[in-house]
């Protein structure tokens, strides 16, 4: 196998090993019971919103506590020193964390759609689902190696969050008017879940929804090129 | 003698302090030997020793690696080092043998896994989790860790921090025998002990520069003070005298003691590696 094939499964004996999956395993079943008590009629409408929490927020959670307890490990450090190479290293890490999205979003539509007969684009909402938690993880990286420590942490995305929610919050109780929704879609959260109502059939502008798709491949690859790979080293390699 | 690292004038500085914590070191490391890299804390070993091992780059001056620039050699460096470091670098939630065998699959070469364990003592913790292991067991899976590539070079930081004398001393034992297969060894210590069991040659370094380079038997010879003292049998007490060593033979005072009383035990006047520490780089080692 590869060094990357092995890398990868590293990575998943990890998820296993630390309970990450088993967690974020039953925090999908809490949305599922949360779904299940608002019932039938409702379910259409949060489905995509529980989707994208997991997908966008969590990830982001997920990404940056990881590298913190992993950096407390010291297992960075000694990764770096195999001949393993920095990209591939960082790519078993990103793939996995998009896995544990896709996971809950493959489990929560499942549920949503066998149940209360939700309609779903599937291919469109697995391949979505890529993307934001893709960019996710590049925002939760970009975080976690400026934060000093985890509630260092934990604030800047509590700010993160507040700050790119709020706009959407407004949005949805039609304070603005829709042209602003194309300056929305540089808020990943907004672009997010608009991608994700896609998939449910709402109506969304197509135009809207390839900016949004567009967005968020590109300011993660940014991220990765400009500021992940070069500073990953550096705070790997701290004591 | 073949060397393996040519160090020169070699500066390193933390982006984010401005601290110089190498300024324009130069040394040379021999194949097949130990070499020792000693100094109080916060001196540069532990700086030194990452950039060897490339995981700082952007450093100033220049570093030869069997005779070519550090900086051309891609990612299969790693194939030739074994890297211990100065604290625990496991899967705390994975086992000792879990940890191992991920590690050693991502290298070509392979020491066998459980041989390893067996002889730092680990073997029969191998099944346990890390997370359950003492301080000086995930310092001796670190070692392990250190060896599963079979590398050429091994770093070794701090190797013996937190070991009993008897696991202290198996790890010694393996050093040599890794250096007697034919493998070169970089150790940084603020040991003595270590220095003067282990290393073939030490360089001191003290606020990231080298103070002096010397094997320590020539370091104790340099500073060792020329003297013998004899301790001997007088009316059923033993009394011990001071002698200058120049011109010993002629010594009178000497020679009447020696040939009067019973003597019991000389000694010449070597000083303790610790000693040398302290003249050398001007602080009191913690033993
Ligand atoms: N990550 C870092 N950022 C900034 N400064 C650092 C960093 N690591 C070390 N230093 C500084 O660089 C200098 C050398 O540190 P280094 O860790 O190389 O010392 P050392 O000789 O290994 O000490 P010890 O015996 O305590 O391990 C010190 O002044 C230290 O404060
Ligand atoms: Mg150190």
């Amino acid at each position: 196998m590869s060094n990357f094939g092995l890398l990868m499964k590293g990575e998943m004996l990890r998820l296993i090993k630390y309970k990450i999956i088993q967690i974020s395993f039953v925090v999908t079943i809490l949305w599922l019971l949360i779904i299940f008590m608002i019932g039938s009629d409702q379910a259409a409408t949060f489905v995509p919103i529980f989707i994208f929490t997991d997908a966008a927020l969590m990830t982001v959670l997920l990404v940056g506590a990881s590298l913190f307890y992993e950096k407390q490990e010291n297992t960075l450090k000694t990764l770096m020193i195999t001949p393993s190479g920095l990209h591939a290293i960082i790519a078993s890490k990103v793939i996995s964390a998009i896995y544990l999205a896709l996971q809950s979003t493959v489990i929560i539509a499942l549920f949503a759609n066998l149940l209360f007969a939700v309609e779903i684009r599937f291919i469109a909402l697995i391949a979505f689902v890529i993307v934001i938690a893709f960019a996710h993880t590049a925002i939760g990286y970009t975080f976690s190696l400026f934060a000093k420590d985890f509630n260092e942490l934990i604030a800047q995305v509590g700010a993160y969050m507040i700050v790119f929610a709020i706009p959407t919050l407004f949005y949805a109780l039609g304070v603005f008017s829709e042209v602003f929704e194309t300056v929305l879609m540089f808020s990943p959260t907004h672009a997010a879940l608009l991608m994700i109502n896609y998939t449910f059939f709402s109506s969304t502008r197509l135009v809207l929804l390839l900016i949004g798709l567009a967005y968020l491949i590109v300011v993660p690859v940014l991220l990765f090129i400009y500021i992940i790979i070069p500073k990953y080293p550096e705070t790997a390699v701290k004591d | 003698m073949e060397k393996v690292f040519e160090v020169k004038n070699l500066q390193f500085t933390y982006r984010k302090n401005q601290i110089k914590a190498v300024n324009g070191i130069s040394f040379d490391v021999y194949k097949g030997e130990v070499f020792g890299l000693l100094g109080p804390s916060g001196a540069g070993k532990s700086t030194t020793q990452k950039i060897l091992t490339k995981l700082f780059k952007d450093y100033q001056g220049e570093i030869l690696y069997l005779g070519k620039d550090l900086k051309t050699y891609n990612n299969d460096y790693y194939e030739d080092l074994g890297v211990g470091f100065e604290l625990p670098v496991h899967f705390s939630k994975l086992t000792g043998l879990e940890n191992m065998k991920f590690f050693s699959q991502l290298y070509k070469n392979h020491r066998d896994i459980e041989t390893l364990l067996k002889a730092v003592g680990l073997y029969e913790d191998r099944n346990r989790m890390v997370s359950d292991y003492s301080k000086g067991m995930k310092m001796r899976l670190n070692f392990v860790r250190a060896m599963l590539n079979d590398p050429k070079i091994l770093f070794l930081d701090e190797v013996t921090n937190g070991l009993d004398p008897k696991n202290a001393r198996i790890i010694k034992d393996l050093i040599r025998q890794f250096k007697e297969a034919g493998g070169t060894v970089f150790l940084s210590t603020h040991l003595m002990n270590d220095v003067e069991e282990l290393c073939d040659r030490v360089a001191f370094i003290r606020g990231g520069e080298i103070v002096e380079i010397a094997t320590p038997r020539e370091l104790k010879i340099r500073f060792g003070k020329r003297e013998l003292k004899v301790e001997y049998f007088n009316n059923g007490t033993t009394s011990e005298a001071l002698f200058e060593l120049d011109g010993i033979g002629e010594n009178k005072a000497f020679l009447e003691l020696i040939n009067t009383y019973e003597v019991e035990t000389m000694h010449s006047g070597e000083t303790s590696l610790d000693d040398i520490f302290i003249k050398v780089t001007g602080e009191v080692g913690n033993v």
